[in-house]
């Protein structure tokens, strides 16, 4: 056992027991038998709480003394090792732990009252508190094997919450989970092995060390070469994109939604952000590669787009969650994709909080639909009718005007070079546009006075510049103390001028549009397109409604791959004749 | 105990033990019993020259693992008249792998020769003219060949012609009919011993053939084991039947651990502990299937369904084991895996992307294998009945063994003694016994 140069006494080296703790209760539960087995789910809370109190003094002791490493194995000669176990815990981790104790407590207090008396009682809540306990060891993981073990039995985990052995169309959806989610083991475990042949080393540290000095290449046949970092962050990025169900790989999730909302809310808020932490933990790896990072990009901005659009689609509750879900995934990809990672860590921490809360909330909506036939309201049209002059001015004011003026005052009174910081910009942007969407659903809201919307409006603005210039620059320091660390990655996502230019441009008409179309909309008046357009959308409609029949193309490269064995199968047959 | 009575001594004592449970052949209890007894006598023969020898007997986990599997293959069986052949005969082949782990060479080509012809001998005589097993039969009857010529053959042929009958053992396309054959045509606790036991004795017979091979033969091992994993898969997926599944899936693994020979030229202890987990784990489901057919008989796999919920005991067990054999930690077939795969000196061919797919398809047919038998309805006019305590004991021993060999350091591997390198050169006299 070695403590690293951060590890400061005894209740250091105790803190790492912290993820073990849920584990406990996993046992707990699944030693009992049916008499003792509510005595032991309650008591089984005891180490789940208290794994979440460690988890927040572990972070509060990173924090101050740096990061604590224990391992269990030697990591000079890797040859001859059974299992590389051992622990790291950094203020990434410990932020993770604490996200993944605080959500995970809440679930397993909320799905004792749940999921009492349903059939599989035992069986969920043992396997909540065994999820937890694995994504504690996944986050606090001392090397990139470990990592992928955890990573690994997380993917068998989610099959076996995903599914109900009973039912066949859950059944199905657990095995289209664990055959996506096992494409993206068998990525990461490539690019592990890749990386290992190449640098000759799991151990993060020297991982990153080592590919930034001798970076090396992949030669694919005569004449082709990929960069060493290139290949292994390219490999390990499709692993990130099967758990946080990225496009086309994100079947999985709409699929495994007849699982119990508890799980679900884990899900949401602990599992799917794999992804987004796995990007962070090999920042300075993906750093390495500007490929990488554009390709991150690409993929998680079509799927925020896509994820939204069949969102806007669903007819059920839980299936728009799910998108919903995936589009913010999108986001998060995305982030990581420019060089924000931590920007991506403090979405996932907003948006896990947020969706956890909708999940355990959608019970109690379904249970008041199903008793109350007015809710929810069929048709809007009489609230449509109605528009605010104030309402509409304010929204369209703090929404294009003052972002317009605090840009043009970033630039101009504090002498940021706008144009020459893509870094910035970004955060600009993200401000700008996460206020857009709040401000739009705001003006929705028809039931109160319109100058108390008005005021939600400003305050929401303030709030969003409030978070993103002060909490997630703050946060950002935290995560990443070293500025020139930060700007080196935004310096490796830096997309060409033009293109980035061309993204900004696009995104700020399609805002504008959306206020103009609202206006139009608001006053009776009918936008007009041609005909072939709105023979276009209808069909679009179908289409994203269909989810894109990326589920119809899944299921035909299975039975494509079946008659092919078929094939051979016949071929072999008469062959040995 | 003098080194070169060692392989002879464990070649007898099993045999003894057939010969004197033979008498209570009309009492299937008493037989099996006895032939019980005889392995559990061969594993402490294992273990007492391990302890009176001075260096360490090689592939002395190898020699613990085959009378452990060939217990457990013959503790899982239905006490039943038609299973007396395949019981005694799991003994015999138990003296006789043993020995051929041991013997230093001419003794193990005989031993292996031997190995041979028995089972040839017992797919003969079980022939079905609607299963045809003339390719098998062929396979087997060159590998005899091949282990002949690697006797009396001048070098560089007899490491050809050694390394002909190692494809045979540990399967590789397209020699891999015979492994195939024996597999999954015969009865009884055959199959659940073979699938370990032929591994395991490639592997020793590997060792002297290896550091002799020419590269042109190297190469063609990376370019028939990739040929070996597409197969074995896409045969793997086609079957609806559980027997050849499971034997296409161990070629399709095999194969994995050629490739793995081929590029490194090397036998490193973890590619041991891959092909041991393999044999084990696929071992296990073999056990589990025997469970399911002596209560439904051979069905198609379409045919059943829902076990979950009428055979927990069952079900636990057969998922754990087959979690073991798609690979997943803390299982041997992960770490073996691993260990085979990381390797930090070469560069990662390309021709690792076959492994990939085929390391992706194990989880898909072992999946779709599992899901057939214990999900779904259960059938209203079948009789379900959990796991007796001699199958629950037998597949409990697989998943421990599989289990240890996930967690336990791979060096314990290592042929000869002790304080062999992990990873090995073939040039290292280590390996030159």
């Amino acid at each position: 056992m070695a403590l690293a140069d951060g590890g400061t006494g005894l209740a250091m080296t105790w803190l790492i027991l912290v993820p073990l703790l849920p584990l406990l209760t996993a046992l707990l539960i699944a030693v009992s038998d049916r008499a003792q087995l509510e005595q032991h789910v309650k008591l089984g809370a005891v180490p789940i709480v208290t794994a979440f109190l460690g988890s927040a003094a572990t972070l509060a002791l990173v924090t101050a003394h740096g990061p604590i490493t224990v391992r269990l194995y030697d990591p000079a000669p890797l040859a001859g090792f059974a299992l590389p176990l051992g622990f790291c815990i950094d203020r990434l981790s410990g932020v993770m732990m604490t996200l993944i104790t605080l959500v995970g407590t809440v679930i397993y207090l909320y799905s004792r009252g749940y999921m009492y008396q349903d059939r599989h009682y035992r069986r969920y809540m043992g396997l909540i508190a065994l999820t937890t306990f694995v994504l504690l060891c996944m986050v606090s993981s001392a090397n990139l094997l470990m990592l992928f073990v955890f990573w690994q039995i997380l993917s068998w985990l989610l099959f076996l919450l995903a599914h109900n052995h009973a039912h066949p169309a859950t059944l199905n959806g657990a095995c289209t989970t664990f055959s996506l989610l096992r494409l993206g083991d068998v990525a990461f475990l490539a690019g592990i092995v890749l990386a290992y042949s190449l640098y000759g080393t799991i151990e993060f540290e020297d991982l990153f060390a080592r590919a930034a000095s001798t970076p090396g290449s992949l030669r694919l046949w005569e004449g082709l070469e990929i960069e060493g970092p290139t290949a292994v962050t390219l490999l390990i990025f499709v692993g990130a994109m099967s758990k946080s169900a990225q496009f086309p790989l994100h079947i999985w999730l709409p699929r495994s939604l007849y699982a119990p909302t508890p799980v679900h809310a884990l899900l949401h808020a602990g599992i799917i952000n794999a992804g987004g932490f796995l990007m962070n933990r090999l920042a300075p790896l993906f750093g390495l590669s500007s490929t990488t990072l554009h390709v991150a990009f690409v993929v998680g901005s079509l799927t925020a787009i896509l994820g939204a659009t069949m969102m806007l689609t669903q007819n059920d509750i839980k299936k728009t969650l799910g998108f919903s879900t995936i589009g913010q995934m999108g986001y998060m990809i995305m982030e990581c994709g420019l060089g924000a990672f931590s920007l991506a860590v403090f979405h996932l921490i907003a948006h896990g909080l947020f969706k956890a809360t909708v999940f355990l909330n959608c019970g109690n909506v379904i249970h008041k639909a199903r008793q109350e036939p007015a809710f929810p309201p069929l048709a809007r049209e009489a609230e449509e009718r109605e528009f605010s002059t104030l309402t509409w001015s304010t929204g369209f004011f703090t929404t294009l005007i003052v972002p317009l003026a605090i840009l043009l005052g970033t630039h101009g009174i504090l002498r940021i070079p706008l144009l020459d910081s893509q870094g910035t910009v970004i955060f600009l942007f993200f401000i700008w546009i996460t206020s857009s969407q709040a401000i739009l659903s705001l003006t929705r809201i028809r039931e109160v006075a319109s100058w108390k919307v008005s005021l939600a409006m400003l305050t929401t603005l303030v709030f969003v510049i409030f978070t993103y210039l002060f909490a997630a620059e703050t946060f950002t320091h935290f995560l990443y103390p070293d500025p020139s660390e930060v700007a080196g990655y935004f310096k490796a996502a830096a997309l060409p001028g033009r293109l980035f230019d061309l993204v900004v441009a696009g995104m700020t008409l399609l805002t504008i549009l959306g206020w103009v179309y609202l206006y139009a909309r608001a006053h009776g008046r009918t936008v007009r397109m041609p005909l072939w357009v709105e023979g276009l959308m209808a069909r679009l409609y179908v289409v994203f409604m269909n989810r894109l029949y990326v589920d119809a193309v899944h299921a035909r490269v299975g039975r494509g791959l079946a008659q092919a064995a078929a094939r051979v199968e016949r071929f072999a047959a008469g062959w040995r004749m | 105990m003098a080194a070169w009575l060692t392989p002879w001594a464990l070649l007898a004592v099993p045999c003894a033990g057939a010969l004197i449970s033979a008498p209570a052949w009309a009492k299937l209890r008493a037989l099996r019993t006895g032939l019980l007894l005889s392995t559990m006598a061969a594993l402490l023969t294992a273990l007492a020259a391990a302890l009176v020898l001075d260096t360490l007997p090689s592939g002395l986990p190898f020699l613990c693992l085959l009378p452990l599997v060939a217990f457990a293959s013959l503790l899982a069986q239905p006490l039943h008249r038609d299973n007396r052949g395949s019981w005694v005969l799991t003994v015999i082949l138990l003296g006789v792998g043993q020995a051929a782990v041991t013997a230093p060479p001419p003794a193990q080509s005989f031993l292996v020769g031997l190995l041979f012809i028995l089972i040839l001998g017992a797919l003969f005589r079980l022939r079905h003219p609607a299963a045809p097993v003339r390719w098998s039969l062929a396979t087997f009857a060159f590998a005899v060949a091949a282990e002949a010529g690697a006797v009396l053959a001048p070098a560089p042929l007899d490491a050809v012609a050694g390394l002909a009958v190692c494809l045979v053992l540990v399967p590789l396309f397209p020699l891999h009919a015979a492994y195939v054959a024996a597999l999954s045509r015969l009865p009884g606790s055959l199959p659940a011993f073979l699938i370990v036991a032929l591994p395991a004795v490639g592997f020793s017979r590997l060792l002297t053939v290896l550091p002799a091979l020419p590269d042109l033969a190297r190469e063609a091992l990376v370019w028939l084991a990739l040929a070996g994993m597409v197969y074995g898969t896409m045969l793997a997926l086609a079957q609806p039947r559980p027997l050849p599944l499971l034997a296409h899936a161990a070629l399709a693994l095999c194969s994995m651990f050629w490739w793995s020979v081929g590029i490194t030229g090397t036998l490193a202890s973890e590619s041991a502990v891959f092909l041991a987990a393999v044999g084990l784990s696929l071992s296990g489901l073999y056990l589990g299937w025997y469970a399911v057919r002596a209560r439904f008989g051979d069905l198609d796999l379409r045919a059943l369904g829902g076990l979950v919920q009428p055979m927990p005991r069952f079900a636990m067990l057969f998922s754990l084991l087959a979690l073991a054999a798609l690979g997943f930690p803390p299982f041997g077939v992960f770490s073996g895996f691993m260990g085979m795969v990381l390797v930090p000196t070469s560069p990662l061919p390309v021709s690792f992307a076959v492994v990939a797919f085929a390391w992706l398809a194990v989880s898909w047919y072992v999946l779709e294998l599992k899901r057939r038998l214990l999900f779904g309805r259960p059938r209203p006019d079948l009789r379900y009945e959990d796991l007796r305590d001699g199958e629950l004991a037998a597949m409990t021993i697989v998943l421990v063994v599989v289990t240890a060999l996930g967690i336990m350091p791979s060096r314990w591997f290592d042929a000869g003694a002790a304080s062999a390198p992990s990873r090995a050169s073939v040039e290292t006299s280590a390996w030159n016994r």
